[in-house]
């Protein structure tokens, strides 16, 4: 057989392949002008939904930094500190020291234990290990105990005055004159 | 079409009013005071107190205490649901040393609707005495207390759910250290 026919069409034809051509052939490429059918509808976008969408982004950005700066706001109208006098006293131990520690408070047992966890690779043994309470913990301690003391102190003493003198006490004095 | 482009500013107005309105009115309605305005009486002061614990620290020291003991028990049941502790205490040695403003900026904070004067206790000798309570539906989620006496001026400010009733039978039991702030309290028997 002549492959040269296959190649460049040069050579002598094989009968087959003429067929094959025959009937491929009616497949071929064949330019023509697009037409397009009369009943097609064109769905249009909705023109505002791109401006829903940015006017909603700027909501939720809105909304973000109003919480956000709500909340910055919040941590510093409220400084960490706790103070009470040396000189009362009953309470020996607060707190002037405890003034430039407080964040220290908060932050040091997460990130002990994030150290803990990191270097050991084992977490189980970090929780049944509980962390001794800090000094600073124990000194917040102390100061909410004396918050909560002076704020019973103070309704008591409220309540007190409002009601006067216990009835007893003016018995007694009237016996004694 | 043109309509709806009117209509969307506007819509979406109402959407952010309707959003921010409730954050703008549930903070004003915090029970929290504000107290840094009396800290310049600290230079006057003989001793004070100054205690600010917010939630977190709340949260951080609830841990220490111990359920077994029972005395440790209800002050962390009490603390418990509490936002935040306030307090300032000035004691000074002469009469007369903070002014009425003093006073009267805090208790401007104390308005209604948010905030009720449940007691108010007025004496010339040993100065007065206000407890507030701020009420969410049927809740105390705040109390302010502001005791004017003489040579003493006190502020207290719970911020959350406060039960009264257990808060008033702290003093004196607890092992909470005695400052010596205010009138002595007579002993009980069992103290005695």
């Amino acid at each position: 057989m002549n492959e040269e026919y296959l190649w460049d069409k040069s050579g002598e034809p094989d009968p087959e392949i003429q067929q094959l051509e025959q009937i491929l052939g009616t497949l071929r490429y064949q330019p023509k002008a697009l037409e397009l059918p009369n009943d097609i509808q064109v769905v249009r976008r909705n023109r505002y939904l791109p401006l829903v969408a940015i006017a909603a982004t700027i909501l939720v950005a809105l909304l973000v930094a109003i919480l956000w700066f709500s909340l910055q706001n919040r941590h510093t109208d409220l400084p960490q500190q706790a103070i009470v006098s040396p000189t009362i006293p009953s309470a020996p131990t607060p707190i002037v020291p405890g003034l430039e520690k407080k964040e220290e408070v908060v932050k040091s047992p997460s990130i002990d234990r994030h150290r803990e966890i990191v270097a050991h690779n084992s977490p189980r043994r970090t929780r049944s290990e509980p962390a001794a309470p800090s000094k600073e913990a124990l000194l917040v301690k102390e100061q909410l105990m004396t918050a909560l003391r002076l704020a019973s102190e103070k309704l008591n003493l409220a309540q007190r005055k409002a009601q006067g003198p216990a009835p007893n006490q003016i018995r007694n004095q009237h016996k004694v004159g | 079409m043109k309509s709806l482009f009117q209509r969307l500013p506007r819509t979406l107005l109402l959407v952010a009013l309707l959003v921010i309105a409730p954050a703008i009115t549930a903070r004003a309605q915090d029970p929290k005071i504000q107290l840094a305005h009396l800290d310049h009486l600290a230079a006057k002061a003989n001793e004070t107190v100054d205690v600010n614990i917010d939630e977190r620290l709340i949260q951080l020291t609830i841990k220490l205490f111990d359920d077994k003991d029972e005395d440790e028990a209800k002050i962390k049941k009490l603390v418990q649901g509490l936002k935040g502790i306030y307090v300032k205490n000035f004691e000074f040695d002469n009469d007369n040393e903070y002014s009425s403003a003093d006073v009267d900026s805090i208790r401007s904070q104390l308005r209604e609707p948010s905030w009720t004067r449940l007691l108010n206790v007025t004496s010339k000798r040993e100065g007065n005495v206000e407890v507030y309570i701020s009420m969410s539906g049927s809740q105390i989620n705040g109390l302010a207390v502001i005791s004017a006496e003489p040579k003493e001026l006190t502020i207290v400010n719970l911020v959350g759910p406060v039960d009264l009733e257990k808060l008033s039978k702290l003093e004196g039991n607890l092992g909470i250290p005695d400052l010596g702030v205010g009138p002595t309290k007579p002993k009980t028997k069992n103290e005695q």
